[in-house]
């Protein structure tokens, strides 16, 4: 008997995306690995894709073959850009053997390769390694870091997300990145649970702002509520709401430098929704946005009129730590 | 510091005055909260949804300076006088077992005499029931976010406004002017209005029954709290001044009803237990002065001990028709007795003959009463002796039961340890005391001595201070060394009888002084409160003190 089986990725898909005012093909793979070695994050559902443990030299192979997978299926020419994500941080050799990683940044040698990982494992050696693997000269920064600070409150970080690091210590991982050569992605979260939706917009307001000084790219996540998750825990009982599509885009309206967002679950109960009959509008005016940088845009979708606004704004007025989520 | 009391009580609801600040606050009420409790407005990032854990809550809650934040898994105890604000409440309003279940908890944490706050729950189709769950407290949140969402918001759910607002269902000022936010804000006000009023008459309960039945939640939550009968009972009065209409298939759980069940089985020592004699109730009340009774009476002539078969009390033996709410229930009659009815009175019936072991069992009864008898004497393996053909009031039926009879000692109704043994629960032996004086008026004395009066509206006995002689230790209440000037307040009591409810007579006993009154609260609320009247005091005996 053959048995037959294909090491693939969890996802791989190509895109669209925005680098320095110019529209890339970029190409987005989720590699499944060990899994987060933090996975504690209350909105985070992607830290149970993971292998089930293995001997390192296991997970190595798998990891090789996945990246076949992806060397086979999306030729080098069709994309300039790859963003690296491992439901956990690719930069930790628990999940990503060294290897491994090496030989998944050899394999896009040449692209402008963002990689997520968890701060506690940006160290400038590290870095500056990444960096020399995947730099043929075609590109100023050719490696970009990329880490989910979520919010540049320590307060908000510990209570809605529990992160498990400071704001601190992502500048010092910022300071690593940038010492080993490479540049930085902030990853901001809009409305984790136990906010209110003023809350959830005025943390961003202000994330943004503080992180951007920092960093050299900028992405505003909107809420989901994904399996097996503490969110979803919540939400299952009313006492969870992902943030409005209007907050979402006053935020990015208000911001001082270009923000991308991708309303993954937009308009579905489970993502950032309004009243359902003019969250297609929104949804596609954010992608729109985030690659044209068309803050026009924003503001002619701002203005847009729809009865769900006015309950928005009350939301905004009305909706207290002691008194939320005041709709579902 | 701030001050609750409650004035007036129906089982969990109150009427009461709140003090803070300088400020008066008649209960129940909608305000806007934040102007009471400035601190509410300025809290950030204090939220604790209701289902947080353990860890999360004792690590998040939030502490308030005049407030205390009731969390189910909050140990924090409020004092005396605070408002309790149950917090993100309006979330567990559509999760009735939750609302049931988190309430009770609180409750039972906390004191009484605290003003209740739900935040954003009230609606006028919500907040009758989040009156009788126990809550004082609502604001706007609720009624001003229909308004922004376009509802018009009634007692009865929330409509389109576009639909509702000229419809001519309201004429309120709002609706005058074309002001939705106005006509919301005025339908829950009123609302709060009209449960306060039915607070005040004692029909809250009755008032509900209706009440809930535009929300499947409401509904549910009535019934759970119901199913709670340790946690509701004790909170419930012994007697109400008006009638107690049971016209809902929920009466029959109502816990005042249960509680005379339970009482008849449990407490009342009947007159004999030789023969007992089954009858229908009658639509006047007491039994004994419709025309029917007349004849059952008459053909009875005391040879049998008469247990009127009822709904929704289930049994009234004759020796307790005119005590509270055996005289003063109302019931739909249409012939037609529902399975539930049948399965709870005859489960009360069964309970009843297999405690008392009545040597024979004459069923006088037709109908849908007859099969109940039926199926509780098979429960309680009794044979039942039928006599009736046709009407219980057929000539021949009465010549049956007459003759059933024949031969049996006829021995007259003891009410007085029917009444005595219910309202206690303890048997006096009472073969030197008679019941003298007018229909309104009547009294319970040994030879010269008074022991009891009878209250005419309630039928319970107000013993004097020779008649808690004949009472044990029952139904008193502690009180610390003073002699009472006027009623006692909470404050003043240090004990008292688990048994003692709302209306109930008791004995209060100090060091210095001894005195007979009647229960303004239920022991629990006595001992825990510290403030409001606890027994309405009718009369004092100094003690000499031994120093």
């Amino acid at each position: 008997m053959i048995s037959f089986f294909i090491e693939k990725p969890l996802a791989c898909w190509k895109g669209k995306d925005i680098y320095r005012g110019s529209v890339l093909d970029c190409l987005t793979v989720i590699f499944k690995t060990g899994g987060c070695s933090w996975n504690r994050c209350r909105m985070c559902g992607y830290r149970h894709e993971r292998y089930s443990p293995m001997a390192p030299a296991d997970l190595t192979t798998r990891l090789f073959a996945q990246m076949a997978w992806v060397q086979r299926e999306y030729p080098q020419s069709d994309y300039q850009m790859v963003k690296i994500f491992t439901s956990g941080s690719f930069f930790d050799a628990d999940e990503v053997p060294a290897s491994a990683r090496r030989a998944i940044l050899e394999g896009f040698r040449g692209k402008l390769v963002i990689a997520e990982t968890r701060p506690e494992y940006v160290s400038p050696d590290t870095i500056r390694e990444a960096c020399e693997l995947v730099d043929d000269g075609s590109w100023n920064c050719p490696l970009y870091v990329a880490t989910g600070l979520e919010t540049t409150s320590d307060v908000i970080r510990e209570k809605c997300i529990d992160k498990g690091f400071t704001l601190q210590e992502f500048y010092d991982a910022v300071s690593a990145a940038r010492e080993g050569g490479a540049g930085i992605k902030t990853y901001l979260m809009m409305k984790p649970p136990f906010l209110t939706e003023r809350e959830a917009m005025e943390d961003m307001q202000r994330s943004i702002e503080e992180a951007a000084p920092v960093s050299d790219m900028i992405s505003m996540n909107l809420c989901t509520v994904q399996n097996r998750t503490d969110v979803e825990y919540y939400w299952k009982r009313g006492m969870y709401r992902p943030p409005y599509l209007w907050s979402a885009l006053a935020v990015l309206a208000a911001a001082p430098v270009h923000v991308s967002c991708d309303p993954v679950g937009g308009g579905k109960k489970r993502g950032p929704h309004n009243c359902g009959s003019c969250d297609f509008d929104i949804v596609r005016g954010i992608r729109e946005y985030s690659l044209s940088g068309d803050r026009d845009l924003l503001a002619a979708l701002m203005e847009t009129e729809c009865r769900c606004k006015e309950e928005w704004e009350f939301v905004l007025a009305g909706e207290k730590p002691y008194c939320m989520p005041l709709t579902r | 510091m701030s001050f609750f009391e409650a004035k007036k009580r129906d089982i969990c609801a109150r009427i009461g005055v709140f003090e803070h600040g300088g400020m008066k606050l008649s209960s129940p009420a909608a305000v806007d909260a934040e102007t009471i409790f400035p601190e509410l407005g300025v809290v950030r990032h204090t939220n604790v949804p209701l289902a947080a854990g353990e860890r999360f809550t004792s690590e998040y809650l939030h502490r308030y300076r005049d407030l205390v934040a009731g969390h189910p898994l909050s140990d924090a105890v409020a004092p005396s006088g605070a408002c309790i604000v149950a917090e993100n409440w309006h979330t567990v309003m559509d999760n009735p077992s939750a609302f049931v279940d988190m309430l009770a908890n609180l409750k039972r944490r906390h004191p009484p005499d605290t003003l209740w706050y739900a935040p954003a729950a009230a609606l006028p189709s919500t907040v009758a029931v989040l009156v009788y769950a126990g809550f004082d407290l609502f604001d706007f949140v609720g009624v001003d976010l229909k308004t922004a969402q376009g509802y018009f918001c009634t007692p009865e759910g929330e409509f389109s406004a576009d639909e509702w607002m000229d419809a001519g269902t309201c004429s309120c000022a709002g609706c005058r002017s074309g002001d939705l936010g106005e006509h919301n804000r005025t339908a829950l006000r009123e609302e709060i209005a009209l449960a306060t009023k039915m607070i005040a008459r004692g029909t809250l309960r009755e008032f509900i029954e209706g009440r809930c039945r535009s929300r499947a939640a409401s509904v549910a939550a009535l019934r759970l709290f119901d199913a709670s009968y340790e946690y509701l009972e004790p909170r419930a009065p012994v007697a109400r001044e008006g009638a107690l209409l049971a016209a809902s298939g929920e009466s029959l759980r109502r816990p005042e009803v249960v509680r005379f069940g339970k009482r008849v089985v449990d407490r009342f020592v009947p007159t004999r237990t030789d023969v007992a004699v089954l009858l229908p109730c009658s639509a006047k009340k007491p039994y004994s002065i419709s025309q029917s009774h007349h004849k059952f009476q008459n053909a009875v002539r005391n040879r049998g001990h008469e247990l009127i078969l009822t709904s929704p009390l289930g049994l009234v033996p004759r020796e307790l028709e005119a005590v509270y709410p055996a005289a003063h229930y109302d019931v739909p009659v249409s012939g037609y007795w529902d399975r539930e009815e049948q399965c709870i009175i005859a489960s009360v019936l069964a309970r009843y003959l297999a405690r008392h072991g009545y040597a024979r069992v004459i069923a006088h009864l037709e109908g849908g009463s007859m099969d109940i008898a039926r199926i509780a004497a098979a429960r309680a393996g009794i044979e039942l002796e039928e006599t009736c053909s046709g009407r219980p009031t057929d000539p021949a039926s009465l010549d049956r039961l007459a003759e059933a009879l024949d031969g049996e000692r006829a021995i007259r109704p003891d009410t007085i340890k029917g009444t005595v043994s219910w309202q206690f629960g303890i048997d006096i032996p009472t073969g030197d005391l008679q019941v003298r004086g007018k229909p309104w008026r009547r009294l319970v004395v040994r030879g010269r001595d008074q022991v009891f009066s009878i209250d005419a509206a309630t039928g319970l006995f107000r013993p004097t201070f020779a008649g808690w002689q004949l009472l044990g230790d029952c139904y008193r209440v502690a009180i610390d060394d003073f002699i009472p000037q006027g009623d006692i307040l909470a404050p003043g009591v240090i004990g008292a009888d688990d048994a003692i409810r709302e209306g109930d007579e008791v004995f209060v006993v100090g060091r210095r002084a001894v005195a007979t009154g009647r229960a303004a609260m239920g022991a629990d609320e006595m001992r825990r409160s510290s403030r409001g009247v606890a027994v309405k005091v009718r009369k004092v005996q100094k003690r000499a003190v031994e120093d």
